[in-house]
């Protein structure tokens, strides 16, 4: 599994949430994507879903030009977003149990237990979402996007309202889930969390790649160096 | 899996949710009955029951179900369900017929409690046949469905948010509630079916027309 994009550019109005940005990710590996607010890195992580259709430029999944509108491509992306997109009114399993169905999963129920099982939320099941936590709402989340096997799995800000022990099983899940099939595209402010997880780290600012380097000796006070212009250091 | 199948799997997901808030339907409902008595109140000694039934039903219903359609998205937007929604394999045009199918129940019952509380309260003996009257209302509220999930669609997206809704749906309803209340004014009278056949196939005519419409502008609205 490949995941590419060539010289993205999305805008907004007359600002440049993305400019330029070109990537390419191998499977077996965890893309973690950092910047300062308004660096553009949901706009990129859109634009590598196929949510959002770039201005100009292109993304490539195995060599071929990406579709949002392709089914065949949304069927292979899982999304954990800082929203957790749940329905409030449905139990946790209705809630898995539509999603498998919006995705074709056979044998949905056994599925469906088996990803609330690997988010430790086995017990929520019957609980209806209005009444989850922040944190268990994100664990369903995230048992929501693991249901089809994604080969792409975007997350979005996803150890937001996770207790400690809730965000080391996703990083637990997460390293757990690397495989050549399989890409992992991490947007986080959790520096920490990002680089002990990331194979491949991009530093984003203004809508520009300022850092692309797949050497995993970071540490987070270099990357936040990163954050501002040059210009505004002190 | 077919796109009938996940019509179904929506708008069944939709009804399942709907029901356990309840809200939108009972407030509906409510609204068409306590419309309809003070219709009577106010009209009814004054007119025929049956001269006035057609009209009032279908103004009824239309505002009913206007009310309604500004909270057709209300469960996709409360915790982002809708992008999620968008980002799975399922096609616009499923999306947007079973999210219609889910509004048209409400829609439905809101039209058959109109009927009857018009019944009712207008003292109506011989009101028509409920046949005759179903095959007139079904293509309506088919219509009135479709149209209420699209400008839902576009008012939530909107700034104006559920205050553009009348704006936009009033005048691409009005061929509809015109014919419809034609057709159901030739039942309420006993008209033969000769004279109600023209206004219900035209009222076909529309409601298919509204679905077709609405299922071509909402992938266009939800493409980014």
């Amino acid at each position: 599994m490949t995941l590419s994009a060539r010289d993205l550019v999305c805008s907004y109005g007359p600002t440049r949430a993305v400019d330029g940005v070109d990537l390419d990710v191998a499977g077996d590996s965890i893309l973690a994507v950092f910047g300062p607010n308004g660096a553009g890195k949901t706009t990129l992580l859109k634009a590598l879903s196929g949510e959002r259709r770039p201005d100009s430029g292109r993304v490539f999944a195995d060599g071929r030009a990406v579709k949002g509108s392709d089914p065949e491509w949304r069927s292979r992306v899982g999304l954990v977003s800082h929203r957790t997109g749940l329905y409030t009114k449905l139990t946790v399993t209705e809630n898995l149990l539509f999603f498998a169905a919006l995705h074709g999963v056979t044998r949905a129920a056994p599925a469906v237990e088996e990803a609330l099982a690997t988010v430790g939320a086995r017990e929520l099941g019957r609980t209806r979402a209005e009444a989850l936590s922040r944190g268990q709402r994100q664990r369903v989340a995230l048992a929501r996007a693991l249901l089809h096997d994604p080969a792409v799995l975007f997350l979005d800000e996803p150890f937001s309202g996770l207790d400690p022990s809730g965000a080391a099983a996703l990083e637990t899940m997460l390293r757990a889930r690397r495989s050549p099939e399989r890409i992992v595209v991490l947007v986080t402010h959790d520096l920490r969390r990002g680089l002990r997880l990331a194979d491949r780290v991009v530093v984003l600012r203004r809508g520009r790649k300022v850092l692309d380097d797949d050497r995993a000796e970071w540490k987070a006070e270099t990357l936040l160096g990163l954050f501002t212009d040059p210009g505004n250091r002190a | 899996m077919t796109s009938l199948r996940w019509i179904g799997v929506i708008a069944w997901k939709d009804l399942r949710a709907e029901f356990r808030s309840g809200g939108r339907i009972a407030a509906m409902i409510s609204f068409s009955v306590l419309a309809c008595f003070l219709f009577s109140f106010s009209l009814g000694s004054l007119v025929a029951g049956r001269d006035v039934a057609a009209g009032l039903l279908w103004l009824t219903v239309l505002f009913a179900s206007i009310s309604g359609a500004g909270r057709t998205f209300d469960a996709e937007e409360e915790d982002g369900a809708f992008r999620h929604l968008l980002l799975s394999p399922v096609s616009r045009h499923a999306i947007f017929l079973g999210k219609a199918a889910a509004n048209l129940v409400p829609v439905t019952l809101v039209a058959a409690f109109t009927l009857f509380a018009l019944t009712l309260f207008f003292r109506i003996a011989a009101p028509g046949s409920v046949a005759l009257h179903a095959a007139i209302l079904l293509p309506g509220t088919i219509g009135l469905a479709a149209a209420g999930t699209l400008f839902g669609l576009i008012s939530r997206h909107s700034s104006l948010g559920d205050s553009l809704l009348p704006a936009l749906t009033l005048p691409a309803l009005v061929p509809l509630v015109f014919f419809g209340a034609t057709a159901s004014s030739r039942v309420f009278l006993d008209r033969p079916w000769a004279e109600i056949s023209g206004p219900a196939r035209l009222l076909w005519g529309i409601a298919i027309g509204l679905v077709a419409v609405g299922a071509l502008l909402f992938r266009y609205l939800t493409d980014d």
